[in-house]
């Protein structure tokens, strides 16, 4: 375990599925060569197949502790990597006469593929966005299945970096990480992933994605930090809580649950008897814990409508943008970057 | 095996696997075994393979060539299919490998020891010509010490791979590598991956014990 980790809390009352963050990132450190089809971070509608496809299913992690066998999902399972008519559109004059359009094979699924389908039956569909990055998990099942030892963990923050000069491209790491949260690049030949924004962190800069983010839905910060909303929201609170925990790799990602809009019944009046996203739903993905982190939110929900004053719902409404960062609200602006 | 000496081969000869030289060296059967599961390094790994075969190729056809200055061994194995590719995230390269002690008596199954180093020269598919000189003291200790030595080149013909990994037997390096002369006798393991069976790192078919290596005297000294 590192000396002092840092953590994320999503909160998916909040966000739009704008997919600003996954741009950020995109644009941020996913441009070089081979890196292509590479989201590290990605938001997918729930229900849903996610990203890479069906990658709930697919293995890795720990049960009872044990190392557990896990698949290499495909490009085509993360979406891919659509070629565009971006010549003919943007440099050939036919901006008025070209639509833009993939070209060659139609692809057959992306990396967003099924947004916005949810489930559920009119007039009770439910939906919400999942944001997912890299958890920087404290048991990391990539970084125990590397037989080079070319991932860290590192002592002063507990981010997980893979080291690309010792990086030989097994992809055992891929196999084993259950999140599915590492990407091969294939031009390179070494796995990539998510670094939390390592190069901002030491700068007192929170990660790209939670900064562009409009929803103010990413809080940053240290866990140990009493002042930060890390650990307001996970110990204190007890309102955040990973995702699938029964994965074993203890993540440093964690979900304020959704609450969903109150049923209709078959009258049309409001029927509060039971959930609209049904509760085993939200337990297959956060766990029983989730029920506990529901009902806290929303006794502080009534405690405010009824006129009362709740800290918690103030930590996670953010009125002072910065204090959703723990401290690293460093505007980047003022930082001179070199690239080495 | 006796690594016979061919006087004035060129390298690009020796590289060569239908060159002149190795029409006259003949190859010995080597059989391979798989890497026990038991053996990997990772829980991660001996889950994923607990109940899969390791070891797809059985059997390699090795011989040996050196010119007095560099030695090059050849590997022929079958192999239905040509796995050269990176291209998908699931699609692993062949590759070979041939392993020498650094002291004599170093651990093979292990890939040597603490203080009993072995000296691995790898050839993969994906970068054909440019070979890796790799390190290791004990599994999961491997460490490419240079890309430049070792040298390498496979052709792929009608379900058949003919691949020749090649380094000069005195190296100048800073690491404790392999150093070879003509007339001594040393002792040398070959490893295949098979990329269609998705075998890299530890997971690959081996020798199983050291055999015995004797480079035949340069008749000139080593000077061709
Ligand atoms: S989410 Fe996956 S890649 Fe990230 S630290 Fe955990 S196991 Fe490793
Ligand atoms: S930027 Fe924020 S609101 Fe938009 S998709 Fe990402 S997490 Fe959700």
């Amino acid at each position: 375990m590192s000396k002092r980790q840092v953590a994320m809390v999503f909160d998916l009352n909040k966000c739009l599925g704008c997919q600003t963050c996954t741009i950020a990132c995109k644009r941020l450190w996913t441009r070089e060569e081979g890196m292509d089809y590479m989201w590290w971070a990605t938001v997918n509608t729930q229900p849903g197949r996610g990203t890479p496809r069906d990658w709930e299913q697919s293995g890795g992690g720990f049960k009872d502790g044990v190392a557990q066998a896990g698949k290499l999902p495909t490009r085509q399972d993360f979406g891919d990597a659509w070629k565009f008519n971006h010549e003919e559109v943007f440099f050939e004059g036919k901006g008025q006469s070209a639509h833009l359009q993939v070209v060659g094979e139609q692809p057959e699924w992306g990396p967003n593929w099924d947004e916005d389908q949810g489930a559920g039956e009119y007039p009770n569909a439910y939906y919400f966005y999942l944001p997912r990055i890299c958890n920087h998990c404290t048991h990391p099942a990539c970084l125990e299945a590397c037989p080079r030892k070319a991932i860290v963990k590192r002592e002063e923050d507990g981010i997980v970096l893979i080291d690309e000069d010792r990086c030989r491209g097994y992809r055992f790491c891929m196999e084993a990480c259950p999140y599915k949260k590492i990407y091969f690049n294939h031009v390179k030949k070494v796995s990539q992933k998510c670094i939390f924004c390592f190069p901002r962190v030491e700068q007192g800069v929170a990660p790209a994605c939670a900064r562009m983010c409009p929803g103010r839905v990413r809080f940053v910060g240290y866990k140990d930090d009493q002042n930060g909303p890390i650990w307001k929201l996970v110990e204190k609170y007890k309102v955040a809580i990973p995702l699938h925990p029964e994965f074993g790799t203890e993540p440093n990602v964690f979900y304020v649950p959704p609450v969903a809009p109150p049923r209709y019944d078959a009258e049309g009046n409001i029927d509060e008897s039971k959930p609209r996203i049904p509760d085993e739903y939200l337990v297959s993905l956060f766990g029983p814990k989730v029920l506990d982190a529901l009902a806290i939110l929303k006794a502080e929900m009534a405690k405010t409508r009824a006129g009362g004053k709740s800290e918690m719902l103030d930590v996670l409404i953010a009125y002072q943008w910065k204090s959703m960062f723990g401290g690293l609200d460093r505007d980047p602006a003022t930082i001179e970057w070199t690239k080495s | 095996m006796l690594v016979n000496f061919v006087r004035g081969a060129p390298v690009e000869w020796l590289l060569d696997p239908d060159a002149e030289p190795w029409r006259k060296v003949s190859l010995e059967r080597v059989a391979l075994v798989g890497t026990p599961v038991g053996l990997q390094p990772t829980p991660a790994i001996r889950a994923a393979w607990a109940n899969k075969h390791i070891g797809a190729v059985s059997e390699v056809q090795v011989g040996a060539v050196h010119n007095g200055e560099v030695i090059a061994f050849r590997l022929d194995w079958q192999d239905g299919s040509e796995n050269r590719e990176l291209g998908d995230t699931t699609a692993f390269p062949d590759a070979a490998a041939v392993m020498i002690p650094v002291v004599a008596g170093a651990p093979l199954i292990t890939m040597g020891a603490p203080n009993q180093p072995v000296n691995t020269w790898y050839w993969r598919g994906d970068s054909d010509t440019q070979g890796r000189q790799v390190l290791s003291e004990g599994i999961g200790t491997t460490r490419t010490v240079d890309q430049t030595l070792v040298r390498g080149h496979g052709i792929w013909k009608d379900g058949r791979w003919k691949v020749v990994i090649a380094r000069p037997m005195k190296v100048t390096s800073a690491e404790k590598v392999v150093q070879l002369a003509p007339g001594e006798k040393t002792q040398f393991a070959v490893a295949v991956w098979e990329g269609s069976n998705s075998e890299r790192g530890g997971v690959k078919a081996f020798s199983g014990s050291w055999r015995d290596l004797v480079l035949a005297p340069a008749a000139d000294g080593g000077k061709v």
